[in-house]
């Protein structure tokens, strides 16, 4: 059992590096392709990204979201669910959160956030629960159903802001009041000035090592990745794979919903419509890369955040949509690699 | 009663047909990976990527048919590497598809940067022209003289033909429902899946290039979660290129009434009307409309 966890970890520490290796390859060769100085490029990235407290703060903030959706999606990955409707989900969660928010100026604050925390929790989770019925009931792939589901949340929203809740003439709702706004970085220390970093990034750490320790050190982290693992076999140790499918989608689900916190809470003070750019299947490939483990999530998602952040830093030089195509370069590679590594190790899927 | 009438006119259902053909070709597209036991779900991305590389080879040569056919290449080629993951690599196909929407969907964002600098749209360019023969045949000429859409109604008989009554249909076939007993009537199970993902983007190019020569541009998010639709046409149309056509149909109409209804004035919230196609795939998957069933061996590697 041991050696087969060390080993397992060998592999994976080796081909997460071959995969990132690759992908700086693949991306040098791309920016070389176009006639351009790739040193130059990750240079520039680099000293935008790491070398001022705007940037820090900046990268911080845009890796908080993928840390939340990351786990969230974590859950569901380890009970083999694929969940693609993290998009519609979060959104959905967001979205009650802006309105609930707006409703709740006569409480203390402490108790308005958490009154929106529950909601959206619950909001997002119903729409993890919807999919999880229809496959526990109907046999039907919740791939199909969240894809699907993805869509009618965003129309559904898309029509309830504009027709009654946007401000008008925007895509975004009323701005919440200012006393439930998180605490920013910016405002304990002059160094993140100007960022957008806040609490909700200790929030989004402090998820990832609970998220951990469910998953690995509890008993009911053990039926998730048992039934994950083998969905037959584990009715057999006398689980029931249907109720814990039902509990992982809706928890998974209901974690993606704390992304509105950053945006909403901590950022902008209200839903806007497309806040979440893709956030939903970004952190997809966040949970593949850190192998579903919440605590490699936090390192992932960082790296995707440096992207994310680092592509203003090079617009001068490169088109910032470089960074998407070094997120799907990410993916492939990741995805292959970690294949190829898992046959070498003759480790079973 | 305005909007009924304009309903009921040649015209709007030559537009139907006509939104018809880029739900078909991607349904299609989707059904020949699927027959062969792939799930596809990088129908959107394949769709993407033949919109821009014929917009871009367009505007690049001004030869239509150089562009078209390049296009069609890259898309192949992408499929070839789409096959390489999910049945060289036996990689999850989800992932997979999900990894290659992802790539695309960033590769023409930064190619659209880099070769026209424009985060939008390119440049506007000729499309495809009809054929000015059979337009002048009355009332079906405005459908038919559209090369493209000619082919995807020439598809729905020749996919059925190929699928149902010829010996690679009925072995592509049974490598979805059955793997193993189709290697063991000697059928290499691989090889017939790989040929599946190639029609696939085959066909979902033809798809994406219809709807960059008719728009005469491309422009981000142009294809607007067709490929999707294009899934769920195939899933509602259980898997049979008549009945994936008749849910293409379906899905076409309401996209042309939602623009009607734009046009008309009339106020019924156009989001709830581009929701129903996911939403009645929705209720066709929960049994509510009908039951649908994917070949057996659907999304297994092997």
């Amino acid at each position: 059992m041991f050696s087969r966890t060390s080993i397992q970890t060998k592999a994976n520490i080796i081909s997460i590096s071959l995969s990132l290796a690759a992908t700086f390859i693949i991306t040098a060769l791309l920016i070389i392709l176009i006639g351009k100085n790739p040193i130059e490029v990750f240079g520039n990235m680099f000293s935008e990204v790491f070398l001022s407290g705007y940037g820090i703060g900046q990268t911080l903030f845009k890796t908080t979201p993928l840390i939340i959706c990351g786990c969230g999606l974590a859950f569901c990955f380890h009970a083999s669910i694929f969940n693609i409707g993290a998009e519609g989900q979060l959104n959905a969660g967001a979205f009650a959160m802006s309105l609930i928010a707006l409703k709740l100026g006569a409480f203390p604050w402490y108790i308005s956030i958490i009154i929106c925390i529950v909601v959206a929790f619950g909001v997002s989770a119903l729409f993890g629960l919807i999919p999880a019925i229809i496959k526990i009931k109907k046999d039907v792939s919740e791939v199909i159903t969240t894809i699907m589901m993805n869509f009618i949340i965003m129309a559904l929203i898309n029509y309830f802001l504009v027709d009654f809740f946007a401000v008008k003439s925007t895509m975004h709702t009323e701005k919440i009041p200012e006393d439930m706004m998180l605490m920013k970085f910016s405002s304990i220390t002059s160094f993140f000035q100007g960022s957008s970093l806040n609490i909700s990034f200790i929030i989004a750490l402090a998820l990832a090592v609970i998220s951990y320790i469910v998953i690995y050190k509890t008993k009911f982290g053990y039926e998730i990745r048992a039934v994950g693992f083998n969905p037959s076999a584990s009715k057999y140790i006398g689980l029931s794979p249907d109720k814990i499918i039902i509990i992982t989608f809706i928890i998974g689900a209901g974690i993606t919903s704390l992304t509105g916190l950053n945006f909403i809470m901590g950022y902008k003070g209200f839903y806007e419509y497309g806040f979440s750019n893709n956030v939903g299947f970004t952190a997809i490939a966040v949970a593949l890369l850190a192998r579903n483990n919440p605590i490699g999530i936090i390192f992932s998602a960082l790296l995707f955040g440096v992207l994310d952040s680092g592509g203003l830093a090079v617009n001068e030089i490169v088109p910032k949509e470089i960074v998407l195509v070094v997120q799907g370069v990410i993916i492939l590679t990741i995805l292959s690699i970690n294949t190829i590594v898992d046959k070498k190790f003759n480790i079973a899927k | 009663m305005e909007l009924f009438n304009s309903i009921l006119t040649v015209a709007f259902l030559t537009q139907v047909f006509r939104l018809m053909t880029p739900y078909y070709l991607g349904a299609s597209a989707a059904n020949f990976s699927e027959r062969g036991g792939v799930i596809n779900i990088a129908i959107e991305g394949f769709m993407i990527l033949s919109a821009f590389s014929f917009a871009m080879f367009n505007i690049l040569t001004h030869n239509i048919p150089l562009a078209i056919f390049l296009a069609l290449i890259i898309n192949v080629v992408f499929a070839l590497l789409y096959s390489v993951f999910t049945v060289k690599l036996k990689i999850n196909q989800i992932v997979t598809g999900v990894g290659f929407n992802i790539l695309i969907a960033g590769l023409t964002k930064f190619l659209m940067m880099i070769i026209f600098h424009s985060s939008s749209n390119t440049e506007r360019f000729e499309g495809i022209p009809d054929n000015e023969l059979i337009g002048k045949i009355p009332l079906v000429g405005a459908i038919l003289s559209d090369y493209i859409v000619l082919f995807a109604l020439i598809l729905i008989f020749l996919s059925n033909f190929i699928l149902f009554k010829t010996t690679f249909g009925l072995r592509l076939r049974s490598v979805g429902e059955n793997p193993e007993a189709a290697e063991s009537l000697g059928i290499k199970v691989r090889r017939y899946k790989v040929y599946g993902i190639l029609i696939s983007g085959f066909l979902a190019a033809l798809g994406g290039i219809w709807l960059a020569s008719e728009q005469k541009s491309f422009s981000d998010g142009m294809i607007a979660g067709r490929g999707y639709i294009a899934l769920a046409a195939m899933i509602i149309g259980k898997w049979k290129p008549v009945n994936i056509f008749f849910a293409s149909l379906i899905f076409a109409f309401f996209e042309a009434l939602q623009i009607s209804i734009q046009i008309s004035g009339v106020p019924i919230p156009s989001q709830l009307i581009q929701m129903l196609p996911y939403l009645i795939t929705i209720l066709v998957l929960i049994g509510l409309i009908g039951k649908t069933k994917p070949p057996a061996a659907d999304g297994v590697p092997y």
